[in-house]
């Protein structure tokens, strides 16, 4: 990690062929939005402490325009909103997710949490081809992934499997509420997930990664 | 050097007469009549050509009566601009030199120029042998000499810094808690200034193996005695939060200060003063923000900054703003309110607030179209036949 960051010292130079590009070269490092998270120079490892004087040095991206430093932003919740938006309206996605408040009683926030705990999966199953055919072979996943799995599957099911006529934040607080309760679609769909995984546990060794 | 050597023993041929005629192999460079009885002439005279036609180009006397006509010249020019000669910077010679010749090309090395010689001419290597033609240089043969002396001076270095440790442990004396190099805030020269500094071409690893000794180098614990010589190989990054430009504070008639700045997030310009004690009234284009903004997410874009640093209730902002869509004028007005903040802030909130991204201006614009696309990435249907 010392190492790495070190090689973040040297200046950037633009590579020959740029497919997916942002306007930031990499020379620029992600902003830190939240206010009094400093934790007191002495509890910082030596790596963080790398990290830190880097910063003051380095370039430092603009913040987001979702991006606040009151503690009410939640950056789980941001991440939710914009995988439940479509076509580029934010407002309508945000309006979904602060609705369900008025429905929910206790606490809103640790329930949403929680029932995203709740529904992500341990483990995953990638395809892997050997030998001319191809076999689900059961695999770790990352934290990303993971969370990402947990809310698109919450996104589909309330966009799909629920009566035409209710409302998107209405389908939204039931199945969060019975996530929370480890019922519903989608805590069944990761029970499913970890069915299959375990079934085929005998094709664990073709991971070569 | 194989030519030189033939061209040596053809002089003594030569000097020998008839019997060498019949030895020699003619040449179609070779002056066919050359008198049979020719003085002696030294090997050296014939390499004067290879030594020209090697890398240096320029002599140093040619370069020092550059240096001279260029001195003369800034005294000159300091004198037509009618400035003091002993007081003329190199930025007050690119200005006048701007100035009376001015040029309309794009490419800036394309125009008129006066600078010091050193900056022109590229620095050369000096001959690296004698008239006899010996190197001076022990380590000439290894093609690199300049990198691998260097590469001797550093482990000689190392070696030195051993022998002080155990001198130290003799004594009883040996601690490793010993004055540490700040190395925060520079890194290690890149290939191609080492390049630059000893003029000559070093392959990547040569240039990771420099930088893997001089970490050696660096990990030892006495290290601080050869402080300067590693700090010649790096170089300092400058402190970002130094570049930011602070808006000067203005008073009111009344005695308030108040603060003007700009701010720019996709094509929406944005321009707001920021006036002290004052009770949080935001108003924008002659409309109260709840008007102006009824989205929530543009609200709290304007309340971002006065919230990061805890001024929520001191401030008045009258703000202006124009151009493209809802959010892009919240961010433009955001931007202005972290300038404008910054006159009102200390140094050390300065930084935390460009480290929180409040004060970069936000480079994203709308990614075109290409053609053969739809959008900007969205295909056509793929169609397999």
């Amino acid at each position: 990690m010392a190492a790495s960051v070190r090689h973040l010292l040297k200046p950037w130079t633009p590579s020959l062929c740029l497919v997916r590009w942002s306007r930031y070269n990499s020379y620029y490092l992600d902003p830190d939005p939240s206010k009094d998270a400093r934790v007191p120079d002495s509890e910082l490892s030596p790596e963080q402490k790398e990290l830190q004087e880097l910063k003051t040095v380095r370039r430092i991206k603009a913040a987001l325009s979702s991006d606040t430093s009151s503690p009410f932003s939640d950056p789980l919740m941001s991440k939710f909103i914009n995988m439940m938006m479509q076509d580029g309206s934010k407002i309508l996605a945000r309006g979904i997710m602060t609705q369900p408040r008025e429905e929910i009683e206790c606490s809103p926030h640790s329930v949403f949490q929680q029932a995203l705990e709740n529904c992500k999966p341990i483990i995953g199953l990638a395809s892997v081809q050997k030998g001319g055919k191809s076999y689900q072979v059961p695999v770790p996943l990352t934290d990303n992934r993971r969370g990402f799995l947990a809310m698109k599957w919450m996104i589909t099911e309330c966009r799909d499997n629920k009566h035409r006529r209710t409302h998107m934040y209405e389908k939204l607080s039931q199945e969060l509420l019975a996530a929370f309760a480890n019922e519903g679609n989608v805590v069944k769909r990761k029970h499913d997930l970890h069915r299959m995984a375990e079934a085929n546990r005998a094709y664990a060794h073709y991971r070569w990664w | 050097m194989a030519a030189s050597g033939c061209r040596g023993v053809r002089s003594i041929l030569w000097k020998y007469g008839s019997y060498g005629k019949n030895l020699f192999v003619s040449r179609s460079k070779m002056v066919p009549q050359l008198p049979l009885r020719q003085i002696y002439v030294a090997s050296s005279l014939w390499k004067k050509n290879l030594a020209a036609a090697g890398p240096q180009k320029f002599t140093q006397e040619f370069i020092d009566k550059q240096v001279e006509e260029f001195e003369v010249g800034k005294r000159h020019l300091a004198n037509m601009m009618g400035e003091d000669p002993e007081t003329f910077t190199q930025e007050d010679i690119d200005r006048s030199i701007a100035y009376l010749f001015p040029s309309g090309l794009f490419e800036k090395r394309a125009r008129p120029v006066m600078k010091h010689p050193e900056e022109i001419f590229p620095k050369q290597t000096a001959i690296q042998w004698d008239a006899e033609g010996r190197p001076f240089h022990f380590l000439f043969y290894t093609g690199k000499q300049s990198y691998y002396s260097l590469l001797h001076d550093v482990y000689e270095k190392i070696l030195a810094i051993e022998r002080h440790q155990d001198k130290m442990r003799n004594k009883g004396l040996f601690t490793s808690d010993t004055k540490q190099i700040l190395l925060t805030g520079s890194r290690w020269l890149l290939k191609e200034e080492i390049e630059e500094n000893l003029v000559e071409n070093i392959s990547v690893q040569d240039y990771m193996r420099l930088i893997q000794l001089m970490e050696l180098l660096l990990s030892m614990p006495y290290c601080s005695l050869e402080e300067e010589f590693i700090l010649k190989f790096r170089k300092q990054l400058e402190v970002q939060s130094s570049k930011y430009e602070i808006p000067a504070l203005q008073y009111d008639p009344q005695g308030v200060a108040f603060s003007v700045a700009d701010g720019r997030r996709k094509s929406a310009k944005a321009s707001i003063t920021l006036r002290d004690s004052g009770s949080g009234n935001i108003t924008i284009n002659g409309r109260n923000y709840l008007h102006y903004f009824p989205v929530l997410q543009n609200r709290e874009q304007l309340m971002f900054p006065l919230l990061f640093v805890g001024m929520m209730g001191r401030f008045d902002i009258e703000g202006s703003v124009e151009g493209s869509g809802h959010s892009a004028q919240a961010g433009a007005l955001r931007l202005a309110i972290s300038r404008a903040l910054l006159s009102f802030v200390s140094e050390g909130e300065v930084e935390k607030m460009r480290q929180a991204g409040l004060l970069t201006a936000d480079p994203r614009i709308r990614e075109r179209k290409k053609p053969g696309q739809e959008g900007a990435r969205k295909k056509f249907t793929w169609k397999k036949r």
